[in-house]
């Protein structure tokens, strides 16, 4: 709700802000099926829900750089996180004692690397201010780069016994 | 080890194209910011993930056990490469179980280190049981990528049926010829007192009774019983088995007779055993404790195989069957075939006890009134059975839930000794 909260601020208009909620009590709704049916392509929908209303907000207000993002960013991942990790513990699995704790503390460094890189990038931004069509195509390449290297990480397989 | 995708890579791996498409689309960097971390995530995760070489190793501290007993038993695991989480998943076969708690377990690995993990399992029902294959599946820091493997390496564990406690056993009408714990009815050498006869020639001077002598004013002697032994032969109905509630009438039949096999083994007794059903499975009538380990290992292969087949007491080879041996039915009194070869082998003079692990206990009446009627029809046929087979001269012990099996004989015995008085 805490991550919700922060588009939802945002909003001026009563209607934006009604559609808004509307869509972050769906995403919430989304998060908590995704624990209950352990179901976890759910979880991606729900941040995914999250992102698309911060992303219209920011959209719609037409605002400059949102310093929020990220903060954002540490919540979105934390989130995924827990909830992936919710999932996991839903197998009746009796793990060595202090294994929560370290789990926890795992998660919370992981927020702080995310908090920390993502205001790198929030700086590097605010400092290049460049736009046009050659950072666009340039933004599209590297996008794309990123999205096949993670494509092709993931579809990696390793042989064995 | 196999590799494979946590739902964790594919939900960061969309989460992050869909921020770099969308910060593209609506042209604000900002969400490239926030799907950034997840990338980052993704980038980390795969390129540290190595396959960890796992080794598992499933070790019994005994092969035999009895059931309801504790069983030592280790799991040794080894690891090339560090592991954050390695879960263990023992799949163990039905009527087993972990007693700590759960069959699955999660422990962390340094690089290099062997962690030897100990359990305690515990057979619920008699039987042979492969135990020992054992699931490992081994998740990254960052956990993104899964390695699993199966190790199969099941080793056999035996869970002895528990015996019930028993005071004494059936006497058969007659003995065999060797030395045993039978008071025999015959006269001759023993302990037991018998009679008291006229002295013949040839008697030893210890059998005279003195005091009879001095008031008869000639000499008479003691006459003994001696002790011999017995032949027992175990039947054990495997044609049906009677389940409900968590027990079955085959393991009780089958608890029952290593109970009763180790009685009469103790009490230096031959004893045999027949698995009359689907399979045919026998031993041959022996003594002492490794005739008695043979004899429930035999016990432990016996199942219920479902046959159609007609099965005939001729198909059993004559010397599992010895003449003057208790034969000892122990049975439902279900399925028809095995009715028959009782009553077959007491048309063949065996002396015959019927043991009825009585199923009546497993099976509900209906709730409409036809399946009432059954239901009450079936027991005045199983009445009818009973009454028939005792007609024939079969002793039948009725063993039910709340009736100990030292109960249930009591009455064999009793009809036994009845029985006897009338023929006299």
């Amino acid at each position: 709700m805490s991550l919700a909260a922060l588009p939802l601020a945002r909003a001026d208009d009563n209607a934006v802000f009604e559609a808004g909620l509307r869509v972050a009590v769906v995403a919430l709704l989304t998060l908590v099926a995704a624990l209950v049916l352990d179901w976890p392509p759910l979880v991606p929908a729900s941040l995914g829900l999250l992102g698309g209303l911060y992303g219209v907000q920011l959209a719609v207000d037409d605002a400059s750089l949102d310093s929020g993002a990220a903060l954002f960013a540490a919540g979105a991942l934390v989130t995924a996180e827990l909830a992936y990790w919710s999932l996991e513990e839903r197998e009746r699995v009796r793990a060595e004692s202090g294994e929560g704790f370290r789990r926890l503390a795992f998660a919370a460094l992981l927020a702080i690397v995310a908090l920390v890189v993502a205001g790198l990038l929030l700086g590097v931004v605010d400092r290049v201010g460049a736009g046009g069509l050659a950072v666009d195509l340039v933004g599209t390449a590297a996008a794309a780069a990123a999205i096949l290297a993670i494509v092709a990480a993931a579809r990696r397989r390793e042989t064995g016994p | 080890m196999r590799r494979s995708r946590s739902p964790r890579l594919a939900g960061y791996g969309a989460l992050a194209a869909i921020g770099f498409v969308a910060a593209l689309a609506l042209r604000r960097p900002e969400l490239a910011i926030v799907a950034a971390p997840f990338a980052l995530v993704l980038a980390a995760g795969t390129a540290l993930a190595r396959d960890p070489g796992i080794e598992v190793e499933f070790t019994l501290r005994t092969d035999r056990t009895v059931e309801l007993a504790d069983v030592e038993a280790e799991l040794v695991v080894r690891t090339d490469r560090a592991v954050d989480r390695l879960e263990l998943f023992l799949d163990l076969p039905n009527g087993t179980e972990v007693l700590d708690g759960a069959d699955a377990l999660a422990v962390r690995l340094r690089a290099g280190e062997e962690r030897v993990v100990p359990l305690r399992l515990r057979a619920v029902r008699w039987g042979l049981y492969d135990v020992g294959d054992v699931e490992a599946r081994a998740r990254d820091p960052l956990r993104l990528v899964v390695w699993e493997r199966r190790f199969a390496r099941a080793q056999t564990l035996k869970a002895y049926p528990r015996l019930d406690w028993l005071s004494r056993t059936v006497p058969p009408v007659e003995t065999q010829a060797h030395t045993g714990s039978e008071v025999a009815r015959v006269k001759g050498d023993g302990i037991e007192y018998a009679d008291i006869r006229d002295y013949v020639p040839g008697d030893r001077v210890r059998a005279i009774n003195w005091r009879a002598s001095a008031r008869r004013g000639d000499l008479v002697v003691n006459e003994r019983h001696p002790e011999r032994n017995t032949d027992v032969v175990l039947f054990v109905d495997s044609f049906t088995d009677v389940r409900g509630d968590g027990r079955s009438t085959l393991d009780d039949a089958v608890r029952a007779t290593a109970t009763l096999a180790s009685r009469y083994l103790e009490r230096r007794d031959r004893v045999g055993l027949i698995a009359f059903g689907g399979i045919l499975r026998w031993l041959r009538p022996g003594m002492g404790l490794w005739q008695r380990v043979m004899l429930i290992e035999t016990l432990l292969e016996t199942g219920v195989q479902p046959t159609y087949t007609w099965r005939e007491v001729s198909s059993i080879p004559a010397q599992i069957l010895p003449p003057k041996a208790l034969v000892f039915a122990i049975t439902p009194l279900v399925d028809s075939r095995f009715v028959s070869a009782i009553e077959d082998l007491r048309g063949r003079g065996f002396d015959l006890v019927v043991l009825e692990v009585d199923p009546v206990g497993f099976v509900e009446p209906g709730r409409s009134e036809i399946a009432g009627l059954a239901y009450r029809l079936w027991l005045l046929e199983r009445e009818t059975l009973r009454a028939r087979l005792e007609g024939l001269g079969v002793g039948v012990a009725r063993w039910r839930d709340d009736v100990p099996l030292e109960a249930a004989l009591e009455e064999v015995r009793t009809y036994r000794r009845n029985a006897r008085l009338a023929r006299v």
